[in-house]
């Protein structure tokens, strides 16, 4: 079944990527002659690894032709989500064991008054009090083998399935998270330890803290499920996979399971590795990038060819502070439904309709209109032009949107476009959020769209931010899995490197970024110092490489500073951390449409995948593409593209 | 967006306006933070923006701090007075014309539309760390009068029709005490308003004045009949409360505030006859700190997706008697009214609507707990959480800042790496939160160890009179500070030698509902 499947022989040496969502499980095999093949199973959430290996069996490749695997999974998310990781035990500094529950101090809502933050994953009473102090100047007060022994008792007496120590300042000196690690270690040598200077060993304590427990929560589920897929595709002969990291690379299965908290944003990153890879063959250096699925839509950042990293972030109301590839959602998708409010304005979710029942459209029990039911009144979605083979029921479709028209006294037409509009506003803020944040000008970027919905909003959200040039990669609908697929294996090592820039030697500074390069193994090597002036909180990170010395790195901050935030100070610059990126390169493909499926059908207004010499399309008009639809809007032409996909440009007038 | 200029708007285009004019606010915002030097506005976020139509009309704002919702529409009223013209960019503070407190410079540039014509305003109020005036920080303990609390604007063009006037930003710079700071603050505030007057041009380049203003009327319209509906429900609710403050920071003796709550013809009408005069230290404030204190309770009653635009405040009624602390006069001093007076309205109006059978929450802390510490060049401020006060639909939330405030902690390691003090102990006050059916939240408790002399200054409240309870749930815990485990005053300035502790304790918030027998 599914999608982008063409008739001929697959051939080996496939680089496959597989993207769990919600509904459907989406796999992508790219040949190394850049042809790219698709398959769409149904999600399997009692255990996601069954749909994973049917979404590679839907390949029909012969045993062994696959030989590089790539997941994106949700397991960390889901274990988030729904509260079922393991039951942990943390042991925190004397003074200080409140951490979790009081976060940052600020409220869960500023109006909503009742609103509570979700819980802490670690309850109050299975907190433990480590009697020690380290300062800034040094220890105030020492850990002893007696309190040492005292916390062991206490933490095994609570029957942990993992202990996390996280202790003041040990992001700089982690003596005694060490030191209590050892005593359990000794005491109960089958149990999982996790010290929080090794998951995040940077300053600030509640987010390291909070990052370390969500280390320790996730762990044993992680190292379950991976330790079960691993053993199904031995079984039918797949290669042991590796994993997406919520930074945008990969570590091998065995690797991912030690670090969990990482791979907390796996999906979302697994489509803007794809979209970069596009954009190379295109050769576009900077894009905004929107992905629309049924609920959501993510919005990211390229920048000359590089997803976007920042540290920082929440997973289900749980702050991770790891790099991450940079995603903003909202809560706009195909599924949002279309409701009229006590003001009497139209508005367009956050409720959405979802895989089931879905869109009225879909006619597996949906009534409230959505705005895929809208597109479809609009006559951008033809019948059979979507996804999984699912029929239209334009008529139903229609007869909802008549029902919400008539509520606010218009025409069914412009109330579909209106709909359609509400969810276009929401999606450019997020595209303006993500950009305009980091100093960045929509205008001069492109925009690639993708996901199921993003090919039939590209236009009016370019429109929306004056953008010139839109992107429609091929394979749109399983862009994330394609990402897998090609995704280069990074390994990633951090530490704590805080020092005036001034005192910093080149000499000081290459032993610590020799230090980091001996724990990972890689081809090509890149160091990112954390920067700040001097006793402010906000950060950057600036490239660096052995033999810099402070002053370099201090040049280099003020650089980016000024093209940042447009001004630079006179202020002693400080280091702050330094973070360690060994990759080996991805699946080196270039994409090409496939020469043996079937041609561009410019009249019809159909994209099979195939040859499409020439082809220019002009808007309006709607174009069936392989696993979703493209609408042209009027003042667009759309070109058919060689590596697949189109290219969108503003006609000039 | 084709429907013919002067038409109103239609139901089907709300959302997409009410989006494309935040998205303008958030983007001011956005650029505001980004730039800002001083961690106040870059961390704390003590900051917001706003977009005006031509006649003064707020069609949105961006507001990450409650304190600045509604009072801005006072500032573009202050400006409107001046007689701006395109291009013209004012600077203000004075509470007396559009202001709050002193250390709040509010920027507003009229809006040139391309044509020498004038087309709207951006506003960008920012909280300056100092204002210059008789102590550091610009929020002196004891001043009784606007003058001592530092330099104080009147609406002054740093801009005309364009041309910087650098004689004035001279001037201003010259009476603070960390004149670079505000020099960057005040340019990322330029730049912030520059992006509004940008997104607003680009608007009416598209759709014309005359569409704009329907717009306006449209979105104002529309927030108005949201608050309108939640108000039709409570129609003909009637509820009195009385509260006061803990001493005006001069003299220990309370300031008593009192409040005549209904709703009535869709309007909800708030009299606060039998509120105390204006009184000798700095706890008055303003009219609009007043306004802006209620608009947030109202807008705590209404769902969360309500657009913040002028429209909201329209049903408010105000009255107060001619001498009183809530509609303050020159030439009294208000640098404190802004940060407790505006927490205690809060706190006072949610008792009238409790009293009024409105499905409120019980008081929360009622107070910020400003905290600052001085030595020899350096000063450290902040502001600590407590308790929520619980609700018919469940517990308080523990340690939260609550009403007018949401700045976040400072982070304990990134505090002792700054400045000479250690954090002896930081925990949620457990058991602080009133007891009911459902409990109040738990305060905070904060422990610091100086390690070379300074001066604490305390300024906070409901260290005597406790955060009630509501529908039979228990009050809870007031607060307490102290020094070496000796209790000191709510408000107060203490010389210490290295190895004091002083400790704050923030109160708990009341519970809801009978406790369980």
């Amino acid at each position: 079944m599914g999608a982008g499947t063409s008739p001929r022989a697959v051939t080996g040496d496939l680089a496959a990527g597989v993207d769990v969502g919600g509904t459907f499980t989406d796999c992508a095999a790219v040949a190394p002659d850049g042809t790219v093949r698709a398959t769409k199973v149904l999600t399997t959430p009692e255990d996601q690894g069954l749909g994973v290996v049917a979404a590679l069996e839907a390949l029909g490749a012969p045993a062994g032709a696959v030989t590089r695997l790539v997941h994106g999974t949700t397991v960390v998310t889901n274990l988030l989500l729904e509260r079922t990781g393991a039951r942990v035990v943390l042991c925190a500094t004397a003074g200080a064991t409140d951490l979790l529950d009081l976060r940052r101090q600020e409220r869960a809502a500023l109006y909503d008054l009742a609103r509570h933050h979700p819980a802490p994953l670690v309850p109050g009473d299975r907190i433990i009090a480590v009697d020690e102090r380290r300062t800034v100047t040094g220890i105030a007060r020492q850990l002893d083998a007696e309190g040492c022994a005292r916390v062991v008792r206490d933490a095994l007496a609570l029957a942990p399935d993992v202990v996390v120590i996280a202790l003041l300042h040990a992001y700089d000196a982690p003596s005694h998270e060490t030191m209590l690690a050892e005593a359990f270690r000794e005491a109960a040598p089958g149990l999982a330890v996790v010290t929080a200077a090794a998951v995040l060993p940077e300053i600030r304590e509640y987010e390291r803290t909070a990052t370390a427990v969500a280390e320790g929560y996730a762990r044993p589920g992680v190292q379950r499920y991976l330790e079960r897929l691993g053993d199904r595709l031995r079984t039918a002969r797949f290669p042991a996979p590796a994993v997406m990291t919520s930074g945008g690379g990969m570590r091998p299965a065995g690797d991912a399971a030690q670090h969990a908290a990482s791979l907390a944003l796996s999906g979302p990153a697994g489509g803007i590795v794809g979209a970069a890879a596009v954009l190379r063959d295109a050769g576009i250096a900077d894009a905004l990038t929107i992905d629309i699925g049924g609920t959501s839509a993510d919005a990211g950042l390229i920048l000359e060819g590089e997803p976007l990293v920042e540290p920082g972030g929440a997973v289900a109301g749980v702050p991770i502070a790891l790099p991450r590839v940079l995603v903003e959602t909202v809560s706009a998708g195909g599924g949002s439904i279309a409701w009229v409010d006590d003001g009497g304005a139209l508005r367009v979710g956050p409720r959405s309709a979802g895989a089931r029942p879905g869109p009225v459209a879909f006619g597996r029990g949906g009534s409230e209109p959505t705005v895929t039911d809208a597109q479809v009144v609009l006559g951008r979605i033809g019948s059979g032009g979507w996804s999984g083979g699912v029929a239209l029921d334009a008529a139903a479709a229609a007869a909802a949107i008549g029902r919400l028209a008539a509520r606010l006294g218009a025409d069914a037409l412009r109330t579909a476009d209106a709909v359609v509009r509400a969810a276009d506003a929401e999606m450019a803020r997020a595209l303006r959020r993500v950009s305009v944040d980091r100093g960045v000008d929509p205008r001069r970027c492109a925009l690639v769209a993708f996901g199921g919905g993003g090919p039939l909003h590209a236009c009016a959200l370019a429109d929306a931010l004056a953008m010139q040039t839109v992107l429609v990669p091929p394979f749109a609908g399983v862009l994330s899995a394609v990402g897998l697929a090609l995704a280069p294996e990074r390994r990633e090592v951090a530490a704590s490197l805080l020092a005036p820039a001034d005192a910093l030697t080149a000499a000081a500074f290459s032993e610590a970024c020799e230090a980091l390069a001996s724990r990972v193994a890689g081809r090509d090597r890149a160091w990112l110092v954390r920067v700040r002036y001097a006793g402010q909180g906000h950060e950057l990170e600036v490239k660096a490489a052995p033999g810099d010395d402070g002053r370099a790195i201090a040049a280099r901050f003020t650089a980016a500073h000024r093209a940042q935030y447009g001004f630079a100070l006179s202020r002693p610059v400080e280091c702050v951390a330094l973070r360690h990126v060994a990759s080996e390169p991805g699946a080196g493909a270039t994409f090409r449409r496939d020469a043996q499926a079937r041609p561009v059908d410019a009249a019809g207004g159909v994209d099979h995948g195939g040859p499409a010499e020439g082809v220019i399309l002009v808007g309006p008009r709607a174009v069936t593409l392989p696993d979703a639809t493209l609408w042209i809007a009027g003042g667009w032409r759309a070109t058919a593209l060689p590596i697949g996909g189109w290219r969108l440009d503003r006609e000039t007038a | 967006m084709t429907p013919a200029a002067h038409a109103p708007l239609d139901p089907l285009e709300l959302s997409v306006w009410s989006s494309a004019v935040s998205m303008i606010a958030e983007e001011m915002g956005a650029v505001l933070v980004r730039g800002a030097l001083s961690p106040n506005i870059r961390e704390r976020r003590d900051a917001s923006c706003a977009l005006f139509d031509v006649d003064g009309r707020m069609v949105a704002q961006a507001a990450h701090i409650p304190v600045h919702l509604g009072a801005l529409p006072e500032a573009v009223r202050a400006v409107r007075e001046a007689g701006p013209a395109p291009g013209d960019v004012f600077l203000l503070n004075s509470p007396w014309q559009g202001g709050s407190h002193l250390p709040d410079l509010t920027m507003v540039e009229a809006i040139d539309d391309g044509q020498g014509r004038l087309a709207g305003f951006a506003v960008v109020r920012a909280h300056h760390a100092d204002v210059g005036g008789m102590s550091p920080g610009s929020m002196p303990q004891g001043a009784t009068e606007l003058v001592q609390e530092g330099l104080i604007l009147p609406p002054v063009r740093l801009e005309r029709a364009g041309v910087p006037q650098e004689e004035l930003v001279a001037l201003i710079l010259a009476n603070v005490r960390t004149p670079e700071e505000r020099r960057g603050d005040l340019a990322a505030q330029r730049a912030a308003c520059e992006v509004g007057a940008r997104g607003w041009r680009a608007l009416l380049t598209r759709h014309g004045h005359d569409r704009l203003a329907a717009v306006a009327s449209g979105l104002l319209d529309y927030a108005e009949r949201r608050a309108t509906a939640r108000l039709a429900a409570l129609e003909g609710a009637i509820g009195e409360a009385e509260d006061a403050l803990e001493g005006d920071g001069v003299s220990d003796a309370e300031v008593r505030l009192r409040v005549r709550l209904s709703v009535s013809g869709g309007a909800l009408h708030l009299d606060f006859t039998g509120t105390a005069p204006m009184v000798r230290g700095n706890v008055n404030c303003p009219m609009q700190v007043t306004r802006a204190a209620a608009l947030f309770v109202l807008r705590a009653l209404l769902p969360d997706d309500v657009p913040t635009n002028e429209g909201i405040a329209r049903p408010i009624r105000i009255t107060t008697p001619d001498d009183c602390c809530l509609a303050a006069r020159a030439p009294v001093a208000v640098a404190a009214g802004n940060v407790e007076m505006s927490q205690r309205i809060t706190d006072l109006l949610f008792a009238a609507f409790a009293a009024a059978g409105v499905d409120v929450p019980a008081q929360g802390q009622g107070t910020m707990n400003n905290v600052t510490f001085g030595g020899a060049g350096w000063t450290f401020y902040e502001t600590l959480g407590g308790g929520q006060g619980a609700s018919a639909h469940g517990p308080g939330p523990d340690a939260v800042h609550v009403g007018m405030s949401n700045t976040r902690n400072t982070p304990i390691e990134s505090l002792e790496r700054a400045y000479p003090i250690v954090i002896e102990r930081y925990a949620v006050r457990r058991g602080s939160g009133g007891a009911g059916t459902h409990r109040g939240g738990d305060g905070v408790i904060r422990a610091y160890r100086v390690l070379a002399p300074c001066t604490v200054t305390l300024l906070t409240e409901r260290r005597a009179r406790a955060p009630r309870g509501a529908q039979g749930g228990a009050d809870g815990a007031p607060g307490e500070n102290l020094l070496n485990g000796v209790r000191l005053p709510a408000k107060c300035r203490r010389e210490l030698v290295p190895g004091d502790v002083i400790e704050l304790r923030t109160p708990g918030g009341g519970g809801w509902g009978p406790p369980p027998a």
